[in-house]
């Protein structure tokens, strides 16, 4: 809609048809942005409705959206058919020890690569995140056979032991927010007698908090939702994580001709739930945290 | 004399340096020793011994037996499956990274404003980007069933023709690219993060010089961000070249256990290298032959790399671009 003036009009905020176009412009861009989301999230509305749909229901031709009734049972029915309470442990295991190991390795090494003065700081850390280049396939065989021959096979040491080594990306990310840190302080704190490790832990720690909760959350996600490692690691279905269930839930749902869909996408969304509340929860460093990478910081 | 006095001084604080920087050094090491192994382990000796790999012949059982180069002659002679999977992987980079790039950028523009509840509608978009890829790709699988799902019962709802999506040949591909855009969420947020930081001043400069809507997002817009563009660009390839989760859940066919897709046509690299590597119900595995296509792939990631980089000075807007 072009906004006409006559010949001695112009378009000034208090003018009636500037208010006009405004409203019209806000309006149309509400109606956009709620089609938008209601599009991206409907897979999980939908996922919603099957979740509580009765048998007979999933099936029915043609198909109606919601369910006739609320088989809320399903949740537990689901849960029990593939496991889901020890596989949810082993899974929360693996995740906090990986999420342990991550993020403390990356803030010690960030906190050497930016505060502490020694020859080649530099050379390492365009080592550390050059190897971020290394697409993660050329690991996979060697290491496979690597931790084959140290009897690591179907253990879980494959899965969060890596994480003790440090991350690229967050060394990246955690030595950018420490060059912004004032050396003066870590001057003062020598001054005092602290070493560096002291430093680290009674200073460092507390002050980059932004930066070590975006990794908690991050390297949650990754550990809970990773499905190639565990896949290549673990054989023995008891020491299986619950991506690796979930992916073969329709397998052991195939007693049957087909698949239980509204059993599995109850379980599906109980599996999706902790990721899901954690986002909720710390939302606003996560977002801070992925922003990072996003604007352009002089430094 | 000054010079003198200059040179005492200069001794004086070098020897002080000498015997304190030994020990920060030392220190220093100690603090990314970590990451120094952890860059050997999973680095170098990952490197080195794939590379050994690809030279010889082994299923993993018995000893490895060195042939040279036989595995890259055929891969790219005799390997009937090998240049579809190379022609899969190509098409869906090719699909799947423009459209994201693009449907992010958009998603940010539209929701960079400051109007009230736009908080919900970002945590809205972003919201499929966190959720577990298993959890994803088995709801899609889901929703891509000819008969029961919501893909089609969408499409008959406004009387448009439907797909056997996953089965079909020409739609597998189309159909695991729209799954991605779903999860386009993170991409969006790195480029609002972008949107956000290019300064107001140069908006309104150029508005007051006469710039209209198209002018400003053409000219200003893209240039500012153009770094952050980059960085995207080449993530998303390098990820999308090597994407495995999508093509392992989605193409399984129960009767031969055997993943693929119909006719290889969502057999990516990946997939194939997996299935090379730790065998499948109609092979052994041929490792030696898997850590070759490891090594292909690998070189052709980074000749796009450095190919992306090289043509990167043409549009990517840095400071030192100015002289």
């Amino acid at each position: 809609m072009r906004v006409t003036l006559s010949d001695n009009e112009t378009l000034v905020p208090s003018s009636g048809k500037y208010r006009n176009w405004r409203i019209f412009n806000v309006s149309v861009w509400y109606i956009i942005i709620a089609v938008v989301s209601i599009s991206m999230l409907f897979p999980l509305l939908w996922m919603l409705t099957i979740a509580l749909k009765g048998n007979n229901d999933v099936y029915k031709i043609p198909p109606e959206f919601f369910p006739r009734e609320f088989h809320w049972d399903n949740f537990i029915k689901g849960v029990q058919a593939i496991n889901f309470g020890p596989l949810f442990l082993n899974t929360v295991i693996i995740t906090v020890l990986s999420t342990i190991g991550s993020v403390a390795s990356s803030m010690l090494v960030a906190y050497g690569l930016s505060r502490i003065r020694f020859p080649g700081r530099k050379v390492w850390f365009y080592l550390f995140i050059g190897s971020m280049m290394l697409p993660g396939i050329v690991g996979l065989i060697p290491l496979f056979h690597l931790y084959l021959n140290l009897n690591m096979y179907d253990t879980w040491f494959p899965l969060f032991l890596p994480a003790f080594f440090g991350n690229p990306l967050y060394i990246f990310l955690a030595r950018q927010y420490y060059l912004s840190i004032p050396y003066s302080l870590d001057e003062a704190a020598k001054i005092d007698g602290a070493n560096h490790f002291t430093i680290f832990t009674r200073i460092m720690v507390p002050l980059t908090r932004p930066i070590w909760i975006t990794m908690i959350i991050m390297t949650f996600t990754a550990s809970w939702n990773d499905y190639l490692n565990p896949l290549v690691y673990l054989y023995t279905d008891s020491k299986w994580t619950l991506s690796l269930g979930m992916a073969s839930f329709s397998g052991a749902f195939a007693g049957v001709a087909t698949t239980q869909w509204n059993l599995y996408m109850a379980t599906n969304l109980l599996y999706m739930l902790p990721p899901l509340i954690i986002f909720f929860v710390a939302q606003r460093y996560f977002i801070q945290g992925l922003s990072s990478l996003g604007s352009t910081t002089q430094k | 004399m000054p010079e003198a006095l200059d040179i005492r001084m200069r001794k004086r604080s070098s020897i002080r340096k000498q015997t304190g920087s030994g020990r920060e050094a030392l220190i220093g090491y100690l603090f990314i020793l970590p990451s120094i192994i952890g860059f050997s382990i999973f680095v170098l000796y990952p490197l080195v011994m794939s590379a050994y790999y690809s030279l010889t012949r082994w299923d993993g059982v018995t000893d490895p037996v060195f042939v040279g180069f036989k595995n890259f002659v055929y891969i790219f002679t005799k390997d009937p499956s090998f240049i579809p999977s190379l022609k899969a992987t190509g098409l869906f980079a090719l699909m799947s990274v423009p459209v994201s790039l693009i449907v992010g950028l958009l998603l940010a523009v539209l929701l960079n404003r400051n109007l009230p509840g736009i908080k919900l509608f970002r945590t809205a978009v972003y919201l499929p980007a966190v959720l577990p890829s298993i959890a994803v790709l088995t709801l899609w699988k889901f929703i891509y069933n000819p008969q029961y799902g919501l893909a089609n019962q969408f499409l008959s709802a406004l009387h448009l023709p439907t797909s056997t999506w996953l089965s079909s040949y020409e739609m597998a591909l189309p159909s695991i690219v729209i799954i991605g855009l779903w999860g386009v969420g993170s991409t969006m947020i790195i480029f609002l993060a972008g949107l956000q930081s290019v300064p107001k001043e140069l908006y309104e400069a150029a508005k007051l010089d006469g710039a209209g809507t198209t002018r400003l997002f053409l000219r200003i817009t893209l240039p500012m961000i153009s770094p952050i563009l980059f960085l995207q660009l080449i993530l998303q390839i390098i990820t999308a070249l090597q994407a495995f989760n999508q093509f392992q859940v989605l193409t399984s066919s129960s009767s031969a256990g055997d993943h693929g897709g119909p006719g290889f046509a969502t057999t990516v690299l990946m997939l194939h290298i997996y299935q090379s590597g730790f065998g499948s119900l109609s092979q052994f595995p041929q490792i030696g032959y898997a850590s070759a296509e490891v090594w292909v792939l690998f070189i052709l990631i980074g000749l796009i790399t450095i190919f992306t980089f090289r043509f990167s000075s043409m549009w990517v807007y840095e400071e030192s671009n100015l002289d």
